[in-house]
């Protein structure tokens, strides 16, 4: 006990970084880090570890914290980070409108973070148009139409059981028309493994070139936000007719206040994909979005 | 789902145990760390799986002191029977009946399939000559009515709900009065969705449910939820008297095990399960059936019990 305190010239060896490393992994399992990165973190922070000299009144465990605490800020610090309102500008000076596209499963909240998103914009003093690109879901198109009505600003609809794809490029042209700042793009919730659906949104996604794809995955969700990710991607590049496929730029992680301190889910989702975090749902009204407190998630998981 | 892999790990793990000439306590606590394992990888709770190696390893040692018999089994019996207990607490749930007017109430946190299942369950009813009727107490989510309202006109199936009226409550009793008037013997009421972090939610939920006393709350859960469903559902439970539990989107790929610790959580049964987002992809759930078939597509074979 006394050596691990005052270390010095200790070296760390494997076996003992194992107790404490395992209660880390157990501690992120509990905040809902999905478990295999969980353990892929351990392993990158033991082999960080390993052979190194312990440093003078320095406990293994405060040592493994210290390098867990380094390797989650440097998942969830993005190494290319995305500033739409400069890119916004940026398409402005070219005349075109910029386009976002969101993107996900079931009832995510990518309709409503879609409207947060707008309302945001408006902040900014840009315009908006909303395209009702859901024309499947009963009562998607009413629910964007609602959105619309309450920030007013335009809305494109073309009704239900329409290709998605042609309605999302008539709307960018009416936007272009009508020299609207931003068009958001709302999708039908899809799950990652149904191949007709992501077929259908690759197709969407490759017509329409879109400035940001956003992926909108919800904080509530457990180790199959690792699938669901990879999933989108995976499908994305192989199912896309084109041969250099868009695959997911961002992330809008929602329902951030339904979870508590299970945060997990956003080391997972960005781990897996290398996509930043470009927002944080955490409500259900249009000012609730915000951007991502690495920090605090940080604090949160090793609390 | 979960219990796939979860079959398949379980074999693995008791094929090692089998392979083992002595089986000591460090042959099973191996195995029972596998099976940990497995159950975490699918979101089961922390808690819940700590508990679950407990209660097993209590069965088998005890058991293991009766002569003669075999570990292997008994393992695998106490897994399944420890998998039963969670998905079904042992007392069935109300069920509605024919011709006698029964209000059910769905509740359930954002985005987890409560308006589409409640056209699912009312469609299946009346497959079955019911004469269902669907309520939307949603004032809150853009476009809640439109959405009921296009389901229900699809399915045939009458509903009510209030474009201009802001109170639940309210449009609660309304269509429950006008639908016993019409002699619906199964009325069905959409709420918002909540979670337990807005407590005005809460209290909003428990006054439909005091103002309309359905004979029993569904509480839908989606598959893909992780941990912190446990927390939820809990909380859910003790608002409004939960009685049955719908699993949405088993569709997915998700692992389901967030749902499996939640269920446990409601202390009610599983009575059906959603796969897909049309109005007859649903299915009745039965728990034993359904967990031999999942966890025999990972191998887990039970010819052992029976
Ligand atoms: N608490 C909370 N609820 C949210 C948040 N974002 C969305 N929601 C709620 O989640 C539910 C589903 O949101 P939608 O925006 O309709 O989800 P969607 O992904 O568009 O759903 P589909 O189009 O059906 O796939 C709604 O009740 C929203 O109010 C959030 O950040 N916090
Ligand atoms: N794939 C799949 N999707 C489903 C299933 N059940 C519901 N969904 C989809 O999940 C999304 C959300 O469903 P809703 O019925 O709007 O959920 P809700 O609980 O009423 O949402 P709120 O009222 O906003 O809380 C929609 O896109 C549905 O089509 C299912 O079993 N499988
Ligand atoms: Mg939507
Ligand atoms: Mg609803």
């Amino acid at each position: 006990v006394f050596q691990s305190i005052a270390g010095g010239n200790t070296v760390i060896g494997k076996s003992d970084l194992q107790p404490t490393l395992k209660a880390l992994k157990d501690r992120l399992m509990t905040k809902k880090v999905a478990e295999e990165i969980a353990e892929k973190l351990c392993e990158s922070v033991a082999a960080s570890l390993e052979g190194k000299k312990l440093g003078s009144f320095t406990s293994i465990s405060s040592t493994v914290q210290a390098a867990m605490e380094e390797a989650i800020l440097r998942i969830l610090t993005p190494g290319r980070s995305i500033d739409i309102l400069r890119d916004v500008y940026a398409a402005k000076e070219r005349e075109r409108p910029y386009v976002i596209v969101f993107v996900g499963v079931n009832g995510v909240g990518k309709s409503t973070n879609l409207a947060k998103v707008a309302y945001w914009l408006l902040q900014h003093d840009l315009s908006v148009t909303l395209a009702a690109c859901d024309t499947f879901r009963s009562g998607a198109v009413e629910q964007l139409r609602t959105h619309a009505r309450r920030l007013q600003i335009p809305i494109f609809e073309k009704g239900y059981e329409r290709d998605p794809a042609v309605v999302a490029k008539q709307a960018i042209q009416e936007a272009t028309r009508t020299k609207s700042d931003v068009v958001l793009v709302d999708t039908a919730g899809r799950m990652q493994d149904n191949e007709p659906l992501m077929r259908a949104l690759s197709k969407l996604i490759n017509v329409n070139s879109p400035d940001l794809v956003v992926f909108v995955g919800e904080a509530l969700v457990g180790n199959d936000a690792v699938d669901q990710l990879t999933q989108f991607n995976q499908k994305l590049a192989d199912l896309s007719a084109v041969p250099a496929a868009r695959l997911i730029d961002g992330i809008l992680l929602s329902k951030f206040d339904t979870v508590d301190d299970k945060v997990g889910a956003a080391l997972s989702m960005v781990y897996v994909s290398g996509a930043p975090i470009m927002f944080v749902g955490c409500g259900q009204s249009y000012t609730d979005l915000k951007k991502l407190n690495v920090k605090s998630i940080v604090n949160t998981l090793l609390k | 789902m979960v219990l796939a892999q979860l079959g398949g790990s379980i074999s693995r793990a008791l094929a090692q145990m089998s392979n083992a000439t002595v089986i000591d306590e460090k042959v099973l606590n191996d195995c029972l760390n596998e099976i940990s394992r497995a159950l975490l990888q699918s979101d089961v709770q922390f808690k819940m799986v700590r508990d679950m190696q407990t209660n097993i390893k209590r069965i088998v040692n005890l058991e293991a002191l009766a002569a003669g018999t075999n570990k292997r089994r008994i393992m695998q019996q106490a897994v399944f029977t420890e998998l039963c207990n969670m998905l079904d607490p042992g007392k069935p749930s109300f069920t509605p009946k024919k011709g006698k007017p029964s209000v059910v109430m769905f509740v359930g946190l954002q985005g987890s399939g409560k308006t589409t299942t409640c056209t699912k369950y009312a469609y299946y009813h009346q497959r079955k000559g019911f004469k269902p009727a669907l309520v939307c107490a949603d004032t809150f989510r853009a476009g809640a009515f439109d959405q009921l309202k296009q389901n229900a006109t699809k399915a045939k199936i009458p509903f009510y709900g209030s474009y201009m009226e802001s109170d639940p409550v309210k449009i609660a009793v309304e269509g429950v009065e006008r639908f016993k008037k019409e002699n619906c013997d199964l009325i069905i009421v959409d709420t918002s969705g909540r979670h337990k972090q807005e407590a005005a939610l809460f209290e909003e939920m428990r006054q439909v449910s005091e103002a309309t006393k359905p004979d029993l709350v569904i509480f839908v859960m989606d598959s893909s939820i992780g941990q912190a469903a446990f927390d939820q559902a809990q909380a859910f439970k003790q608002s409004v008297s939960v009685g049955a539990v719908i699993i949405t989107k088993m569709d997915g790929h998700a692992k389901g095990g967030g749902a499996l610790s939640a269920v446990a959580a409601t202390k009610s049964p599983v009575i059906f399960i959603g796969t897909g987002e049309h109005i007859d992809e649903f299915e009745v759930f039965d728990v034993k059936p359904f967990l031999l078939q999942k966890l025999s597509e990972g191998s887990f074979t039970l010819r052992l019990m029976y």
